[in-house]
């Protein structure tokens, strides 16, 4: 399935085709190409604009190219950039590259990466726009300091007191595959604060360019999220973009498109497992509200709002716009149905303190990547086309508050800001309807006087 | 295997969901009111694109009597109704861009089977509204829209009749039944279609009779059997009503 | 028109396929799991789900009324007429029947009916033979067997409604009868995937008054599913939500089968699958003896004129236009009624329809709470079910309900007395809309010598081609039927007790009245058999006299069932799969012997 995707060098019969095989795999777990491609460019080329709180970081050309790329890399220079970070001429990269996570990747790994990436990898001799940024956040040397302050550079050991298949799950989230890059909360310098399980915080869920990364430790009795999750859920998550509750939105599209969904059962289920025994808490975001939590917003209150929703009386704005914009797939109950449309009593996007993502969803829309599992591009349209700010507004504040969600109100000016970071084609998912005129047509000029006969513009 | 010409489309394929969903942060600060906001225009100030003058004074007076305005809910002309149809025929119905129009055109063939004019809807409706006038100017010497609300229905009746010789008009091969089914299909459709295509103002037609527009979902009213559904329409723009 | 003259030659294929709907999505997958370099050209525009998502579809006027989803009359219209001397004229804008246009064919805009034959409908002349006395059948009536049996179907009737995730109620497992379900069905090895959807009120009381009368209600086999479904490619459906909008529209909410909801998505991933849109292929190339196909010619959509060599040519656009493309291309002998030869062309036939409407003055259906197949039907006057030859006929319908549409252009029905325009017309809209339930008959159309496809002698397309010219009348047997099926519905009706109804059948001295709609279960013309001299495709839809030529649709039936066609099309396209993966790749040639 994914051979589009490995254009194969002319040398590659030189390389162990094995060891290929096994570089292009581990490259889709640490999920490079996510960030070492342009919109339009091709693999693995760089140019990726990625914001980062510092300013506009540019992704650099990883292909083997000797000019433009990582052609002259030695193995060892190849392994000091994934892992620590620092360029072949000595320059240190931007922590945009998750190297603290990288860290933890082994040699043999750091081999079958390096292999692939010089024969399994065509060169494409491109330079990519490079990164500039203002005082103080040019100054790389600044970043030395930071990895010795905040990253821990350890490779990764296996707990004898875990399971196998624990240890391959901690391995493939802590390391390659960079989970708490987006789910760690960060700190006041934009660290991550923990690198493994053994921190309260790490994967505790964070919030990521306003849109929530929800906490993904799933040890626990009952709450939102993971903790409510089996195994299976997590696992048809990351293969498939999709599970029995909800589908993915915003940057993990990408991932679980280029990354999670290519990866192989055993390997998905260690992570499910690792991710399951990770112990949740009360302070995790996206997830830690059990329903239990929240006394007045009893089963009474479930049922009320989807009875109330089914009489479609004495609605309310929000619940007269929710029947007439998302009652479609999303029903009177909420619960969607499985693997197709998202539940949003109980979903982490809906419930999140920050209620971008949920607005960018109403306006934008959302689209499941097709997968090799889970094929079909399932799509949610947009109604920024439909909707005004109240509007949007009303429904987000219904929808926070329905069933047994208990997220703040959403207002106008909210969806307003949100409105303004949409791009202009994201008008254009509006439906076309067809235009009534045409606008080749003359608007004068064909017009009878009287009635005779019509030679007309056919 | 040799490799397929259209890989580019799979890549599209497979690329298409992560490119249509916009990053927060990448923004150009396009903003848009809601479309369902925009008020539709008065009758009364509407330019047709379509029809002349006189044509445009027939097609009111005709939308009217079809249509009236009554106790019973709104009329053709309360709805929009004629803009609808001048905005119909400027468009690609009335050019027949759909439509088999190669000759030849055997007009005296069996009515069953169907539709034979050489005409387009444009040019049906100027060769039916001046075979129209004809009739009033002969009969009455006066234009349809000058007659009285009795002599327009007579009229309109004996259109739907077919009870108006249109070859003794000058009007062949066009026949007066045939331009009124046209005319009152069009004329239904501009009242039940959405707002989005100039008729049905404010949904007026739906609310009449209860239609629900575009809502467009009613999972949960499958089996609430016999039990009147209370709520009103909602247009394609989200124009509720 | 193609104005360039020089014909553009694309890399060879190992299969073309013309036309990407329901059977050009089924070869797709079948012939790329089989390992073939697999192409498929498609006249239509490119549509996908996200075409089709809330609320684009809900627009009663572009998609009901202006059929934006139809195969375009201007790219090719159909001349009717109704006997050998008439001559015959274009059908301008749709109306009788509505083929589709782009991605997913008809397969888009389709109601969501989905059945399977029964036993004797396979075989209908062999049990004509066997139930009927000789000379019953009128001379020219030329019904036959298919020369596949309900048993080599049933896999993949089976097959297909996983791959649909029908909802329905099985009424016959491996023969144990099960109360609700259709007891008239041939056997099945396994329920239908999913639970039938749930009804609105007209299924009740259609129910109701049908078990009164002694006769099996039960619900429609429907293809808006009523849970969701992940078939066995992977594919999704979600739980339809009775949204209004259905037959002639696109799914607004993934819930109705289709070649999008169940099959490309999945197909589109596949190294060796392509499809090219916009792409009119106009023969199929027949190398110099005419035995073998070289691949097919198309217009592209820049007017190019393109050959595209091909091992293997599957021509899967809907039923007529395969005909039509046989005929252009000469592959196989053109039928002619007065010397009762050729094949191409021979028994094409129709669907026999009536419908009632009931008009009640307490009663709510909420007519917008509908969904194609949201219905009950009974089979209690199949063709093998009731002594038909009492009443002087053979074959038979289903009647059932169904709530199908509330959108008011196309379905605000008035009683007959009511004024058709004007004050009064209005009020009797307003008073009946949302108080009426219908009621319909699907019947048979039995196959007759003078009912045929042919090509136009006055008509033609803007390539230049003619265009397919349809002969068909009614015939005293299925008007017998028809009225038959009348009085029954008639007992329905008085059981309901409505205040007013109106009805709307045919009667014997009616001709084929092109204006109204009525059906777009077109079926023959390119009939399946085991006898080349009356049939254009073997038993496993491939031509007779073009043996890497294989056709795909409801131009196999040799007569029309009562029963919808898609499944049995769906379960044909997998059975002929099967015979090409298993016999035809590894030893290409006839797979009969003629």
């Amino acid at each position: 399935m994914i051979a589009w995707a490995l254009p194969m060098a002319a040398n590659a019969q030189a390389a162990d085709q094995g060891v290929i095989e096994r570089g292009a795999y581990l490259a889709r777990v640490g999920d490079c190409v996510a960030c070492h491609t342009a919109p339009d460019g091709k693999e693995y080329t760089g140019g990726l604009a990625i914001e980062s709180p510092f300013g506009t970081i540019y992704s650099s050309n990883i292909t083997p190219d000797k000019q433009t790329g990582i052609g002259d890399y030695s193995e060892e220079q190849f392994a000091r950039a994934v892992r620590d970070g620092v360029r072949a001429d000595g320059a240190h990269l931007y922590p945009a590259m998750p190297y603290p996570s990288y860290a933890k990747t082994t040699d043999a790994d750091i081999h079958a990466l390096y292999v692939y990436f010089m024969h399994g990898v065509e060169p494409v001799n491109h330079r990519p726009e490079q990164t500039d940024l203002n005082f103080p956040f040019n100054q790389r040397w600044a970043i030395a300091m930071w990895n010795w302050l905040f990253t821990e550079d350890e490779v990764f050991q296996p707990d004898p007191n875990r399971s196998d298949q624990l240890n391959r799950g901690a391995y493939l989230v802590e390391g390659l595959g960079h989970c708490g890059s987006c789910h760690t909360p960060r700190g006041f310098a934009q660290q991550l604060k923990g690198f493994d399980a053994s921190d309260e915080d790490y994967l505790a869920g964070a919030d990521l360019n306003d849109w929530l990364a929800p906490a993904l430790r799933g040890k626990g009795e009952s709450g939102r999220g993971v903790v409510d999750w089996s195994e299976q859920d997590i696992v048809d998550l990351l293969a498939t973009g999709r599970n029995a509750y909800t589908a993915v939105s915003g940057e993990m599209t990408s991932v679980v498109a280029n990354s999670t969904s290519h990866l192989n059962d055993q390997d998905i289920h260690a992570i499910a497992a690792y991710l399951k025994s990770i112990p949740a808490h009360t302070g995790q975001a996206g997830g830690s509200a059990s329903k239990a939590a929240s006394p007045d917003k009893s089963d009474i209150a479930e049922s009320g709002t989807e009875a109330k929703l089914a009489s479609a009386r004495d609605l309310s704005e929000g619940e007269r716009l929710y029947l007439d914009n998302c009652n479609a797939c999303h029903f009177t109950d909420g619960k969607g149905a499985g693997h197709i449309f998202p539940m949003l009593d109980g979903n982490s996007l809906v419930n999140a303190d920050n209620p971008t993502g949920l607005i960018h969803t109403i306006l934008a829309g959302a689209e499941m990547p097709s997968t090799p599992k889970a094929p079909e591009s399932v799509s949610m349209p947009g109604f920024a086309w439909r909707l005004s700010d109240q509007e949007v507004a009303d429904i987000a504040t219904f929808v926070r508050g329905a069933w047994s969600n208990d997220a703040a109100a959403v207002t106008a000016d909210q969806v307003a800001e949100v409105r303004k970071t949409l791009p202009e084609h994201s008008f254009s998912v509006s439906p076309g309807y067809r235009s009534t005129g045409r606008d080749q047509q003359p608007t004068s000029g064909e017009q009878l006087k009287g009635g005779a006969p019509v030679e007309d513009d056919q | 295997m040799s490799s397929m010409p259209d890989d580019e489309q799979r890549r599209d394929f497979m690329r298409r969901s992560l490119t249509l969903i916009p990053a927060v942060s990448l923004g150009s600060g396009v903003t848009l009111t809601a479309s369902a906001a925009e008020e539709p225009p008065a009758l009364a100030d509407y330019q047709p694109s379509f029809f002349n003058t006189d044509e445009w004074q027939f097609i009111l007076a005709a939308c009217d009597q079809l249509i009236p305005s009554d106790e019973h809910g709104p009329g053709a002309l309360e709805t929009n109704v004629p803009i609808f149809i001048d905005k119909e025929l400027y468009g690609p119905f009335g050019h027949a861009d759909r439509w088999y129009m190669q000759g030849p055109f055997i007009t005296d063939g069996d009515p069953e089977l169907g539709y034979q004019l050489p005409y387009t809807p444009r040019e049906l409706y100027r060769h039916g509204i001046a075979a129209v006038e004809r009739y009033c100017q002969q009969e009455h010497d006066k234009a349809f829209s000058a007659l009285d609300a009795a002599t327009r229905d007579d009229i309109l009746g004996r259109l739907e009749q077919d009870k108006i010789d249109f070859a003794a008009l000058d009007a062949a091969p066009l026949t007066a039944g045939v331009f009124f089914s046209f005319l009152w299909q069009n004329i239904r459709e501009g009242y039940f279609a959405d707002p989005i295509y100039g008729g049905n103002k404010h949904m007026g037609a739906w609310k009449m009779i209860g239609f629900t527009g575009a809502r467009a979902n009613f999972r949960e009213w499958v089996e609430q059997h016999n039990v009147p559904y209370p709520l009103g329409p909602v247009s394609l723009s989200g124009e509720r009503g | 028109m193609a104005s360039n003259s020089t014909v553009i030659r694309k890399e060879p294929v190992d299969a073309v396929i013309v036309g990407l709907g329901w059977t050009g999505s089924i070869m797709g997958m079948e012939l790329t799991d089989a390992g073939l370099n697999v192409l498929a050209l498609e006249r239509g525009n490119d549509r996908t789900n996200a075409d089709f998502t809330y609320p684009k579809p809900a627009d009663e006027l572009a998609y009901g009324v202006r059929m934006e989803m139809m195969q375009r009359p201007s790219q090719a219209a159909i001349t009717i007429r109704r006997n050998l001397n008439e001559t015959a004229l274009p059908n301008r804008y749709l109306t009788s029947f509505l083929p589709g246009d782009g991605v997913g064919g008809a397969g888009v805009h389709w109601t969501g009916v989905l059945y399977r034959a029964t036993p004797v409908e396979l075989k209908l002349k062999s049990f004509a033979d066997e139930h009927f006395d000789k000379g019953f059948l009128p001379d020219d009536m030329t019904i036959q067997d298919y020369g596949v049996s309900y048993e080599e179907l049933e896999p993949h009737y089976d097959f297909f409604e996983k791959v649909c995730g029908i909802s329905g109620q099985a009424g016959n497992i491996n023969g144990q009868l099960i109360e609700g379900g259709n007891p008239f069905e041939g056997p099945r090895a396994n329920p239908y995937p999913l639970p039938p959807l749930p009804g609105t009120y007209n299924n009740a009381l259609f129910a109701q008054a049908t078990k009164n009368l002694g006769w099996h209600p039960y619900p429609y086999p429907s293809a808006n599913v009523s849970q969701a479904w992940k078939n066995p490619y992977g594919m999704q459906l979600g739980p339809c939500n009775f949204c209004g909008f259905c037959s002639k529209y696109g799914c607004l909410n993934y819930s109705k089968s289709s070649p999008q909801t169940c099959i490309l998505d999945a197909l589109k991933r596949r190294e060796n699958f392509a499809y090219r849109t916009n792409c009119e292929v106009t023969r199929v190339e027949l190398d110099s003896d005419g035995k073998k196909a070289t691949g097919v010619t198309y217009i592209d959509g820049d007017g190019n004129r393109v050959f595209q060599p091909a091992e293997l040519v599957i021509v899967a656009s809907y039923a007529l236009n395969n005909v039509r493309l046989l005929l252009l291309s000469g592959i196989g002998k053109p039928y002619d009624p007065v010397a009762n030869t050729g094949v191409v062309g021979r028994n094409y036939s129709y669907q026999m329809t009536g419908s009632i409407d009931m008009f009640f003055d307490d009663i709510e259906f909420n007519p917008f709470v509908a969904a194609g197949a949201n219905g009950q039907v009974i089979d209690d006057f199949s063709p093998d079910t009731f002594d038909s030859a009492r009443h002087g006929f053979i074959g038979g319908s289903y009647i059932y309900t169904a709530q199908g549409s509330g959108a008011p252009i196309s379905n605000t029905p008035t009683p007959g007395d009511a004024p058709k325009w004007g004050s009064g017309w209005k009020k009797a809209v307003k008073d009946n809309y949302g108080h009426s339930m219908s009621m319909g008959t699907t019947g048979t159309n039995m196959a007759y010598r003078d009912c045929y496809l042919s090509l136009d002698p006055n008509y033609r397309d803007p390539n230049g081609d003619p265009l397919l010219r349809m002969t068909l009348d009614w015939h005293d047997n299925d008007i017998r039927m028809t009225r038959f099926m009348r009085e029954r519905m008639l007992e329905i009706v008085r059981e309901l007790n409505p205040r007013s109804h109106v009805e709307g059948f045919k009667n014997f001295g009616d001709h084929y009245d092109t204006r109204h709609y009525q059906s777009t279960h077109n079926v023959g013309g390119a009939i399946m058999g085991t006898d080349p001299s009356t049939s254009a495709l073997n038993r496993y839809l491939q031509s007779w006299d073009v043996h890497n030529v294989f056709v795909m649709g409801a131009n196999a039936f040799p007569q029309n069932m009562q029963h919808n066609p898609t499944g049995t099309v769906a379960a044909l396209t997998y059975w002929s799969a099967k015979a090409i993966r298993e016999q035809y790749l590894k030893n290409p040639g006839p797979l009969m012997s003629a």
